[in-house]
């Protein structure tokens, strides 16, 4: 599971984050939603050190991530080499420009277990073809991005994300970028990992979808979380009033 | 035509190209060093390297050339205009490379900088299987703009008197005066020399194009 | 010997040859603008034969060094009946050289320019000359000006090569320093001084020029 505790963090002078609690049981899914700029994106980059953040901790399966306090009580930031131990244990999927232009479709799949994982080439290359086979696409495995539509785009880059075998996928809007008829086919595969019971953290603007998926929706305004609840509760029976212009706005 | 100036200029041009392979193979070794510079953490080093590479560009490369060349008695180094020159060459074309491949890196989507940090890769499997692939295929352009102007800048260091197409050429008309004949044949093999590298150019550009990579950039 | 002294000593002899160094520069930048524009002319108005010819004219001049054109004009036209003193042979070859790219660089900034305003202009009646004049130049000087700064730069640079033909701009006079007094630390590094602040200057005119004329 991940707790995430006071999170706080500015951009200069501008406070992005202020004091952020959430916590995310193993299996569920919390798709995180608002207005531009309200913080949910950086919240999801903080989670896996995208971002450094002033304030606060975020906690996988007990252990602390990102910073450390020193036996003198100082808070310093963990080494690169832990840090890359600990992304590994994230995967993320953006907007856009997620895929490797001079890679096949195989190798960006491969990439993160051949190098970051120290997988066997065999090992790596039969889990690819697994991954890629479950997100439709092993037919296009030597094919280039820039031949790909931008929905199997996004699907190539989910099976990369989940080629690391992490414990948590966080998607940055993963839709967004994408033409309407191309939109399906993604959150089709996001609906099959349901079964796999894999936390998730979704940013998205497409409520419908956060509807069927999420277990609990996470509404956020200037920083923090305004209101948590589960999806009926959060579109159906609003409390908040800014929740309730936001959802008249967007339907 | 004088006889012996064709097998002269030819000479001459085989140097030229010696001195531009040199100055390019030593300068690509210096910009990848001084494009790290570029990107270091500590600000000292930054602006080091933005000093290095306004002066640089911003003196004449004959000037560097002559201070290089008269000051090289001073420092005791018996050496002569070749090493003189080339390695003034080397300085020349590794600023002008290095601002190439900052461009290049600069160029880089931030996605798929932070999908490659996210994927925990290690810092050489970054720089050999995303950093270096990607930088090359949008720097190729303007390396071959710069291999170009390198074999052009050789013609400089004929002042310093380092032999080469030129001086080859300024010595077969002070002797002999055929001026239109011998400077036009030495327009040519230059010409032969940097339209050839342009050409090699695109066709290395339309062999990493056909391996799918299409150009796409941000 | 120190600098200070060095550049007490010296100093009016630099500025001769800054002088010169500015007026070759300034002449020949002038020259190249208006000799590349006319070949812009040329390539847009003489059809296939007319943009061919400049295109030859600017592939020579791009793939051959600046030396080059430098010594034939300087060595044959007093051969031809045209005695020119120096500055004229060595401005002439820059001229010639720079408004090769000049014209790529304004070939650039014309197809930037929306196709719709030349149906625009046709369609009041504006003869070709005219359209030239008031619509295509002005925006396509403007939409330059970057570009021209940087090639202004270049040519800056390029007459330290006119030392080669005894023109004494500031390399000549930074050589003739050096093998009177044999200080050649001194000489060579106020000179490259000088042209850092020469360049410099350049950049910031060009900046400040580019900030004020720009409409959006």
């Amino acid at each position: 599971m991940i707790v995430v505790r006071g999170l706080q963090k500015s951009f200069g002078t501008a406070r992005v984050l202020r004091g952020i609690d959430l916590d995310i049981a193993d299996g569920e899914v919390v798709a995180l939603i608002g207005r531009s700029g309200c913080g949910k994106t950086t919240l999801l980059r903080c989670i896996n050190f995208l971002e450094e953040y002033e304030t606060g901790e975020i906690r996988l399966d007990g252990e602390d991530l990102w910073y450390r306090a020193t036996p003198d009580g100082v808070r310093r930031r963990v080494s690169e080499v832990e840090a890359r131990r600990m992304r590994q244990q994230m995967g993320i999927v953006f907007q856009q420009y997620n895929l490797f232009p001079h890679m096949t479709v195989l190798d960006n799949v491969l990439l993160g277990p051949r190098f970051a994982q120290r997988v066997s080439t065999a090992e790596a290359e039969a889990l690819g073809r697994r991954l890629l086979a479950r997100v439709g696409l092993e037919a296009k495995m030597s094919a280039y991005p820039a031949q790909l539509s931008g929905g199997q785009q996004q699907r190539v880059a989910i099976a990369r994300a989940l080629a690391m075998r992490p414990k948590v996928l966080l998607l940055d809007e993963i839709t967004s970028a994408l033409d309407p008829e191309l939109v399906g086919e993604v959150e089709d595969v996001i609906r099959s990992l349901l079964s796999d019971r894999i936390m998730m953290v979704l940013v998205t603007h497409a409520l419908g979808f956060a509807r069927e998926v999420a277990h609990r929706i996470a509404y956020l305004a200037e920083g923090a979380i305004v209101e948590l609840g589960s999806p009926a509760d959060i579109l159906d029976r609003p409390k908040d009033p800014g929740l309730k212009e936001f959802l008249r706005r967007v339907r | 035509m004088p006889p012996g100036s064709l097998a002269l200029l030819a000479q001459g041009a085989a140097v030229s190209l010696l001195l531009a392979a040199v100055a390019i193979v030593g300068g690509t070794l210096l910009a990848v060093l001084l494009a790290a510079l570029a990107f270091s953490r500590f600000a000292v080093v930054r602006a080091a390297y933005r000093v290095y590479v306004y002066v640089v560009r911003g003196t004449p490369l004959l000037v560097l050339a002559l201070l290089v060349f008269y000051a090289m008695p001073a420092l005791d180094l018996r050496t002569g205009p070749y090493i003189a020159g080339t390695l003034v060459l080397i300085v020349y074309t590794g600023a002008l490379l290095a601002e190439v491949f900052r461009g290049g890196v600069l160029a880089i989507p931030r996605p798929q900088w932070e999908s490659a940090r996210s994927l925990g890769l290690p810092p050489l499997a970054m720089f050999r299987k995303i950093v270096a692939p990607l930088v090359t295929r949008y720097t190729l352009p303007p390396y071959v703009n710069v291999c170009v102007m390198t074999v052009k800048a050789s013609s400089v260091l004929s002042i310093i008197s380092v032999w080469e197409l030129t001086l080859a050429a300024r010595e077969i008309i002070e002797r002999t005066f055929a001026v239109f004949t011998i400077l036009g044949l030495a327009a040519a093999f230059y010409f032969v020399m940097c339209f050839g590298i342009d050409r090699l150019g695109r066709l290395f550009e339309r062999h990493l194009a056909l391996k799918g990579f299409a150009g796409e950039r941000a | 010997m120190n600098f200070g002294r060095w550049v007490a000593i010296y100093g009016p002899t630099y500025l001769t040859a800054l002088g010169w160094t500015a007026v070759t520069a300034v002449g020949a930048a002038c020259g190249a603008l208006i000799w590349g524009c006319a070949l812009l002319l040329i390539r847009l108005s003489a059809g296939r034969w007319g943009a061919r010819g400049v295109d030859a004219y600017v592939q020579l001049f791009r793939n051959t060094p600046v030396l080059l054109p430098i010594y034939l004009i300087y060595f044959a036209f007093p051969m031809i009946g045209l005695p020119w003193p120096a500055v004229v042979c060595g401005g002439l070859a820059l001229i010639l050289q720079n408004a090769a790219y000049i014209s790529e660089i304004l070939r650039g900034s014309v197809n930037a320019i929306d196709r719709v305003q030349f149906d625009a202009a046709r369609s009041i009646g504006l003869a070709p000359w005219s359209t030239f004049r008031k619509v295509v130049l002005p925006q396509v000087l403007v939409y330059s000006i970057p570009a021209l700064g940087n090639q202004t730069v270049l040519l800056l640079k390029d007459t330290s090569l006119l030392s080669a033909i005894s023109i004494t701009e500031l390399t000549m006079q930074a050589k003739l320093l050096t093998e009177q007094t044999g200080a050649a630390y001194e000489a060579f590094i106020v000179v490259a001084l000088l042209y850092l602040l020469l360049v410099s200057g350049t950049e910031v005119l060009f900046r400040v020029t580019h900030r004020a004329v720009r409409w959006r």
